[in-house]
């Protein structure tokens, strides 16, 4: 004899796709859609400018200006050294702001102000800050260091980005540093100890226990942080040097020209931003993946 | 409970001879203090070169203080010509649209990815937070041509449509990981208890999400409100938001102007800080959430 | 080979003192139980001993000397936590040859070593393994053998079996006991369950709101318990008040001769307490010590009845044989040898 099921009703299996349906939507019809606009914009279907025929032209014309590959070098140098330095920076500043000592609620008040500023502002503290005749360059002067604004370093608009990374640096290492103080927390003191009696002195307890227990949520954010940065586009036109730019600023510039036959070019530089990026994710991926199996 | 050791009450015969208190270890800390320094220096210095340069007249190089102190740059600031009231319209309504829509779009989703396992779980997982890595803009700069035909450039909605892109999976982000920590069976005790799905949501699910809820929108309409490129964009150069009247100032505008722009444009971020302050602090679930994407 | 001593041990937390001069002396390769209820400072104690916790006061010894300025590293004792707390990023024989490594040992050796301690705790061929893939039990295991891999002076254990159910609590506690004997490593663990201090300890060292109530073996805390809060704590239900005026007790429910072999507490306020089994219910009016008494209930338990009956304004248990039929409200006689029955400080509150 066999027991008739009872069918689950049709709302009832419905519920989860219903409850995933708008963002998904969102997601699928604002962003996957643009994307794929863009790439068919950028593979020359473009019937607003009247050009509807399928070509790598565009591809090849914004690949072999010279400008293309010292744009992406660019970027690229930024975006590391940001990520690099902010990350190393962060899980410092998190490791000494997770003791407890008089001063620390003060310190992690503060170390988490510059989370929800936006990125224009940290641009225009740096420009009063940093420019020649900035802040610094009057402190540096009133303290005998220096006699005109020309001494102080330029570092806006200049060759090395150090404004573009100040900027960035002053927000990131923020988000990086209260992600892992989190995980830290959430970690607790307790495997530290353990290592301890087992006889791991101080540093043997930061590099083979703390960071190995950070490390997955180090990675995450380091994705997020890079990823963040090589796509920004008002800070390195902003303060960065009009020639060589970023890749962002180059595909906007190109897109934004009155004639309406040079979008498709502009369009190939942002599909080759977003690819790499794309690449960048799933090289992450599988660096989870393998870090998880191993 | 008493204050001090008492010694008729310990065991043990010799309790007077040598019980000798052993000094707390004390050292300074060179690390903790540079830290500290760090971060004292480079938040509250920022601030204060702007509040100084907002409200100098005159300000001599090499002069740390101004000269000669004024209003001409507020002046102007809250003047039409300067468009800033205008442009915090248009920034305010934009960022409390994208805050609703993502609101709607994406309570449904976190709870689903918070609370339930299903088949296809880490696809979705995958797509909702892929423009957290994927800028934005290149996807912008694709649907601008569709935004022209639709008639959505230029207005609030069109915009607000677009910041939606990167708010979204920071606020399901968010929301996923409050989800994740709250017990549904609260709520079904709830209903065998005999209150109704509204009413549940009501009483028993809303006070628990609450402040998670609060964090996820106000960082929503923060992410909106930082908006720049893709204003520009969608906006037509039309419709101004605050960073945009900004934006020329700070090349080779007029820098005492630019300082109180910058202010007005970050106060939206201190109340924001200071009403989630709680909850991004110590032992924070929320800021954990990244860590995990 | 290392013996222990703690000397005047005290930590104040504030005005609060955790831990008040606890003295106790554990010899090598002893088991000691630090039992008590939560909260009562016997965490902080294993804690000093391991050097995580700074003594505010007094002095810990191994082997005679002091270890209060020796860095826990240094110190040659292991902790085992209530989590395991296995190395989430490692495998299992990493987990274990985790001290070996931190102790600069070449490869070769630590494998090897790994090897022989994970067999020693029944885990042959788990070396590969992570983690999160083993269970409860075996998880507790690894972190025994991470432990005593290093060979360590001095074993400590922090609600060892805490996380276990009841099974697997069996097994690990021979096996603790076991390695531990073999060893010959002198341990100290914490507890809050007496039953498992009993099974497992050579002696217990029983602690109240951080001060020390009573030091020895197993069986001396059932029978010979210091006070009634101490009797309480192993599970004893028979507390009678009086008044000691030499080797006669007056009760409310009448006057008891008791032998010579209880507690000198001097004459005064004292509670009369005996072990449910030692009691007798009795119809012979008029012999020693046969107390009148009233049936609440009696309970079949199989291998026998356990009667209660109200004896005075108290409730005492009598374990009767199970044959006995007894009916709520029924008068009866209970006889309490003297030989059986034990005097307690009066040390309640009220």
């Amino acid at each position: 004899m066999t027991l008739e099921r009872r069918r689950t009703p049709l709302k009832e299996r419905l519920k989860i796709p219903l409850m995933l349906t708008p963002a998904l939507a969102v997601i699928l019809l604002l962003f996957l859609g643009g994307l794929v606009a863009g790439l068919m914009q950028s593979l020359g279907y473009f019937p607003a400018a009247g050009l509807t025929e399928f070509t790598f032209r565009h591809y090849v014309d914004a690949v072999t200006d010279r400008n293309f590959l010292i744009s992406l070098w660019t970027t690229f140098r930024i975006a590391f050294s940001v990520t690099l330095l902010s990350t190393v920076l962060a899980v410092g500043a998190a490791l000494v702001l997770r003791q407890r000592f008089s001063g620390s609620r003060l310190a992690t008040f503060l170390f988490q102000i510059p989370l929800p500023v936006p990125h224009l502002v940290a641009a225009s503290a740096v420009i009063l800050l940093f420019s020649q005749s900035g802040l610094l360059s009057r402190i540096a002067a009133a303290l005998g260091l220096i006699n005109a604004p020309g001494e102080f370093p330029a570092i806006l608009y200049d060759k090395a980005s150090i404004g573009v990374m100040l900027s960035f640096m002053w927000k990131e290492i923020p988000f990086i540093g209260l992600v892992v103080l989190a995980i830290l927390q959430s970690v607790g003191p307790q495997y530290e100890e353990l290592a301890q009696t087992l006889g791991a002195t101080k540093r043997q307890r930061l590099v083979h226990v703390l960071l190995p227990l950070i490390m997955p949520g180090v990675v995450s954010t380091w994705i997020i942080v890079f990823a963040f940065t090589f796509a920004n586009f008002e800070i390195p036109l902003l303060l960065g040097q009009s020639f060589p730019t970023t890749l962002p600023v180059q595909a906007f510039r190109e897109f934004q020209r009155p004639e309406l036959t040079s979008r498709p070019t502009g369009m190939a530089i942002a599909i080759v931003l977003a690819v790499i990026t794309v690449l960048l994710l799933i090289a992450y991926r599988r660096l989870a993946r393998y870090s998880r199996s191993t | 409970m008493t204050s001090t050791p008492t010694p008729e009450l310990a065991p043990g015969p010799a309790q007077a001879v040598s019980e000798r208190l052993l000094p707390e270890r004390r050292q300074i800390n060179w690390l903790r203090w540079a830290t500290v320094t760090i971060i004292v220096v480079s938040v509250v210095l920022p601030g204060v070169s702007l509040l100084l340069r907002s409200f100098a007249f005159r300000w001599h190089y090499p002069d740390v203080v101004p000269g000669e102190w004024g209003l001409d740059a507020w002046a102007y600031t809250i003047d039409d010509t300067s468009r800033v009231f205008e442009s915090l319209g248009n920034s305010l309504r934009i960022a409390l649209l994208t805050t609703t829509l993502a609101l709607l779009v994406g309570m449904p989703a976190a709870r689903a990815l918070g609370q339930h396992q299903f088949r296809g779980k880490r696809v979705v997982e995958w797509i909702l937070m892929m423009p957290i890595i994927v800028p934005a803009l290149v996807a912008a700069m694709g649907i601008h041509i569709v935004f022209i035909r639709l008639g959505l450039t230029a207005t609030v909605l069109g915009v607000s449509l677009v910041h939606l892109i990167p708010a979204t999976p920071y606020f399901v982000l968010v929301m996923s990981s409050v989800f994740a920590n709250y017990s549904p069976a609260l709520e079904e005790t709830a209903r065998t208890l005999g209150a109704n799905k509204i009413r549940v949501f009501r009483y028993v699910t809303l006070p628990a999400i609450s402040s998670g809820l609060l964090v996820a929108c106000l960082f929503t309409f923060l992410i909106s409100w930082s908006q720049y490129v893709t204003t520009v964009l969608i906006g037509s150069g039309i419709l101004i938001t605050l960073p945009m009247v900004l934006f020329p100032f700070l090349g080779q505008g007029n820098a005492a102007v630019a300082a109180s722009i910058t202010l007005i444009f970050v106060a939206p971020a201190v109340m924001v800080l200071i009403l989630t302050s709680r909850s991004l602090g110590r032992g924070s679930t929320v800021m954990g959430g990244f860590g995990k994407v | 080979m290392t013996d222990v001593s703690l000397v005047h041990l005290g930590r104040a937390f504030g005005d609060k003192w955790a831990v008040k001069d606890l003295n106790l002396e554990i010899a090598s390769g002893e088991m000691v139980a630090l039992l008590g209820p939560s909260g009562c400072g016997k965490t902080t104690t294993l804690r000093m001993i391991t050097g995580l916790a700074r003594p505010t006061t007094g002095d810990v010894l191994f082997g005679g000397s002091s270890v209060v300025e020796v860095p826990t590293e240094r110190r040659g004792a292991v902790l085992i936590f209530q989590q395991h707390l296995l190395f989430p990023t490692m495998t299992v024989a990493q987990n274990v040859g985790f001290g070996l490594k931190m102790a600069g040992m070449g490869k070769g050796e630590i494998n090897q070593r790994v090897e022989e301690m994970l067999e020693r705790v029944e885990l042959s061929g788990f070396g590969t393994r992570k983690a999160h893939e083993l269970s409860g039990g075996q998880q507790q295991r690894v972190a025994l053998a991470r432990g005593l891999v290093t060979h360590p002076k001095v074993l400590l254990l922090d609600e060892p079996l805490a996380n276990l159910d009841a099974n697997l609590r069996i097994t690990m506690r021979h096996l603790i006991r076991s390695i531990q004997r073999d060893l010959g490593i002198t341990a100290i663990f914490v507890t809050h369950d007496q039953e498992e201090a009993v099974m497992l300890a050579d002696r217990i060292a029983l602690m109240f709101d951080g001060t020390l109530q009573q030091v020895g073996q197993p069986d001396e805390f059932y029978r010979h318990p210091r006070t009634a809060s101490i009797a309480s704590f192993f599970r004893s239900q028979n507390f009678l008040p009086g008044t000691r005026r030499g080797n006669v007790v007056s009760t409310g429910a009448g006057d008891l001769v008791v032998g010579h072999n209880v507690a000198d507490t001097g004459d005064g306020p004292v509670v009369v307490t005996a072990r449910p089994e030692t009691l007798m219910l009795s119809n012979r009016p008029g012999g020693e010590n046969c107390l009148a008494a009233t049936v609440t209930s009696a309970i079949y338990m199989g291998t026998h009845t356990q009667v209660f009956v109200q004896l005075a304004d108290t409730t005492w248990t009598v374990h009767a044989p199970p044959s006995v039929t007894l009916e709520t409200g029924d008068q009866v006689l209970v006889e309490l040898p003297k030989e059986h029955i034990w005097i307690l400080e009066d040390d309640s509150e009220a």
